[in-house]
């Protein structure tokens, strides 16, 4: 299986851009996705957008904040926030921190952040496209940013900002940046942005639609499409209906029967809804399983590095 | 009736709150549509464009305004209609212009601002305004209307916070004195920000314009005029949805998958909403793995299932089966201990009634299947 759909090998992208509904394991795929990454000998940095961390923890490491910083050899992480993003940029462009204190302590002006129109997006998407592109000693900072988005909704508010700039922007510095930042999130050499989804109703019609605006809004090239939590089918139809008599049997066979109905239900469930997806969205598609773990970290993420390592 | 449908028997207003994807859409209809059956006239109105909750309830689609759910699809579900069900879809546009537009002392005012830029920044990608409409739609519905419970399903928020703070906050901006006075004799002299330079000892207006061009804050200084007039209006109006919130007719209605990150949620959001005095009528634990070997003795192994199959003779059993069998109830019972963790956590920490809805053999998606949903709660 292709692991995208034009341009250069997943992993050889310098920006990957996870995004889905909220809840379908966008931050465990980002971490697996970086995981693998640095298996390769890659260094990288998630970046998560202001939102609680949940890169660094998955990877046993404690939250970064917003300077990046290295939760397991190879994978730095940080968590943008406009705050933070601002200050950087701000400093950037000023060069002195008591200036930049003098310019944008000042409360008024905090007043006029909030109002000027998808500031707080340019800032953050800003910074995590600089470092993106960054050199440092004439190669690139980063081998890899991995975006874990925010869900569906704000993810194309946040995308959509260069290219809504571009449009109402006449002029001037905010344009400028929109032009760079543009031009990086739409060319496949660079860039690629995945889907993460579930085996479900919602998250898949949520998938369908944001995979539309993808295409005919956001116009991000598009990468493999991840299933994450499928249930295996593991039973065959006659031993289902042998399950339906079973499941009043007294124990063991009785819990056991009805463990077996339930998983069969849901497998196939899952397969309905995943039917669907893969008939809608014209992606090559990388199923994750679902995993019977009793808790959610180091340990999630390495099983599903290693089910991806073969497909990215 | 269960727990929470009986706490909620005396209410007029249910604000069901939650992450995103638990289920809140599901569950607020269910809830409405079980006032129906008691004989109410009751609405849901969500915020998601949940074309399968259109569909579940017979409607071609939800818009801004109230549809009656067809008495046929009652009847097609087998369910007796004694009430009304009314359901709707919020649209956090409209809703904002129509809130313009009722404030708007005259049209060349309302018509300025409904085309001004920094509006639609306001209106449309400002945080927090799609719960500040939320709000605002749910005291029309409440205060302007006669329905005998309305279910609002929330926006998923990313920040709990955000709900019941969203009010305030966009109207703290909005009604920035400091910043209207300083900006308006710039405007009307052509001369933006000409204050605001003297304040910042020379540099903050030139520097603002390095960062955004001259040309956005001459929008915001037009903005903030045009809006003058009417932030008293607007501040009454907040005052009122705040206060309508906190009566005993309303209900807050927590729900929350098992996961962990869902229940630490529910948690914190349960104790913004009791610090805020805002009656809390019920958790819903939505999706939850029955437990099936409550048992203390081991899981039985592939051997103690070969030999139950064979002694049922089910015809179905050989080792092999078996093996698959007792990895399938060990798995499941993984996901059972880590949910009932999880539940007991999301119970020891929260009051009003508690329910537990298990995972479903399939999704809703019918008014049959809601009202089995209903039958949980």
């Amino acid at each position: 299986m292709s692991s995208s759909v034009d341009g250069p090998a997943l992993l050889d992208r310098r920006l990957l851009i996870v995004t889905g509904k909220g809840g379908v394991g966008k931050s465990t795929v980002s971490a697996a996705l970086a995981l693998v990454a640095a298996r390769r000998g890659k260094r990288v940095l998630v970046a998560e957008v202001n939102v609680q961390e949940r890169v660094a923890p998955l990877l046993g490491a404690p939250p970064a904040g917003p300077v990046a910083r290295e939760a397991v050899p190879g994978i730095f992480t940080v968590n943008v926030d406009p705050r933070h993003a601002l200050e950087e940029y701000g400093l950037m462009v000023l060069r002195y921190r008591a200036l930049y204190q003098a310019v944008f302590e000042n409360r008024l002006v905090k007043f006029f952040l909030r109002v000027i129109p998808a500031l707080p997006e340019t800032l953050m998407l800003g910074k995590i496209l600089y470092e993106a592109r960054v050199l440092e000693g004439g190669r690139p900072r980063w081998d890899m940013v991995v975006v874990d988005a925010p869900a569906t909704g704000h993810a194309v508010q946040l995308f959509r900002v260069p290219a809504a700039l571009l449009e109402t922007v006449p002029r001037g510095p905010m344009r400028r940046d929109a032009e760079w930042m543009q031009a990086l999130l739409t060319d496949p050499q660079r860039t690629a942005l995945s889907i993460v989804s579930l085996p479900e109703e919602m998250p898949v019609s949520e998938t369908i639609d944001l995979d539309a605006q993808v295409r005919e809004v956001l116009h991000i090239p598009r990468g493999p499409l991840f299933l994450n939590a499928m249930p295996d089918a593991r039973f065959l139809p006659e031993e289902r209906e042998g399950f339906e008599g079973l499941q009043h049997a007294p124990s063991p066979l009785g819990p056991a029967a009805r463990a077996a109905l339930l998983q069969a239900e849901r497998a196939e469930q899952a397969e309905r809804h995943a039917a669907r997806l893969r008939s809608a969205v014209d992606l090559p598609t990388v199923t994750l399983p679902l995993l019977a773990l009793d808790r959610w970290g180091r340990e999630a993420v390495e099983c599903i590095a290693d089910t991806l390592e073969v497909h990215v | 009736m269960g727990a929470l449908l009986k706490g909620l028997s005396e209410k007029r207003i249910a604000v069901v709150v939650g992450s995103g994807g638990v289920g809140k859409t599901t569950v607020a209809a269910a809830i409405a549509l079980s006032r129906a059956r008691e004989g109410g006239r009751a609405l849901v109105c969500t915020i998601d464009p949940a074309r399968r909750l259109a569909a579940a309830l017979g409607l071609a689609s939800l818009g801004n305004v109230e549809t009656r759910v067809p008495a046929e699809a009652f009847e097609k579900a087998g369910l007796a209609a004694r009430g009304e069900l009314h359901a709707m879809m919020l649209d956090v546009k409209r809703t904002w212009d129509d809130l313009i537009a009722r404030h708007a002392p005259d049209e060349v005012h309302r018509d300025r601002i409904l085309k001004s830029r920094i509006y639609q920044q306001v209106s449309g990608a400002l945080a927090g305004s799609q719960e500040y409409m939320a709000m605002e739609k749910l005291y029309e519905l409440a205060t302007e209307r006669d329905y005998d419970l309305v279910v609002l399903d929330t926006p998923p928020t990313a920040h709990a916070l955000d709900f019941l703070e969203a009010p305030d906050r966009i109207l703290d901006f909005l009604g920035n004195d400091t910043a209207r006075l300083l900006l308006a004799p710039a405007v009307g002299a052509g001369r933006i920000g000409l204050r605001l330079f003297q304040l910042g000892g020379g540099y903050v207006a030139k520097t603002l314009s390095r960062f955004t061009g001259s040309d956005v804050l001459r929008d915001v200084a037009e903005f903030m005029e045009n809006f003058q007039g009417m932030y008293e209006g607007f501040k009454t109006r907040a005052a009122a949805v705040r206060g309508m919130l906190s009566k005993p007719d309303v209900g807050f209605v927590l729900v929350s998958s098992p996961s962990p990150l869902s229940i630490d949620e529910a948690l914190f959001f349960h104790g913004h909403l009791r610090a805020q005095a805002m009656p809390v009528a019920g958790v819903v634990a939505n999706r939850v793995t029955p437990d099936l070997w409550e048992a203390d003795e081991p899981l039985p192994s592939a051997a103690n299932l070969a030999a139950a199959l064979d002694a049922a003779k089910a015809g179905l059993g050989d080792g092999e089966l078996a093996r698959r069998m007792a990895r399938t109830l060990a798995e499941h019972q993984v996901f059972a201990r880590a949910d009932a963790r999880e539940l007991r956590r999301l119970r020891g920490g929260t009051t009003g009634a508690h329910v537990s809805v298990p995972r479903l053999g399939s999704d809703v998606h019918d008014l049959a299947g809601l009202a089995a949903l209903g039958s949980w709660l």
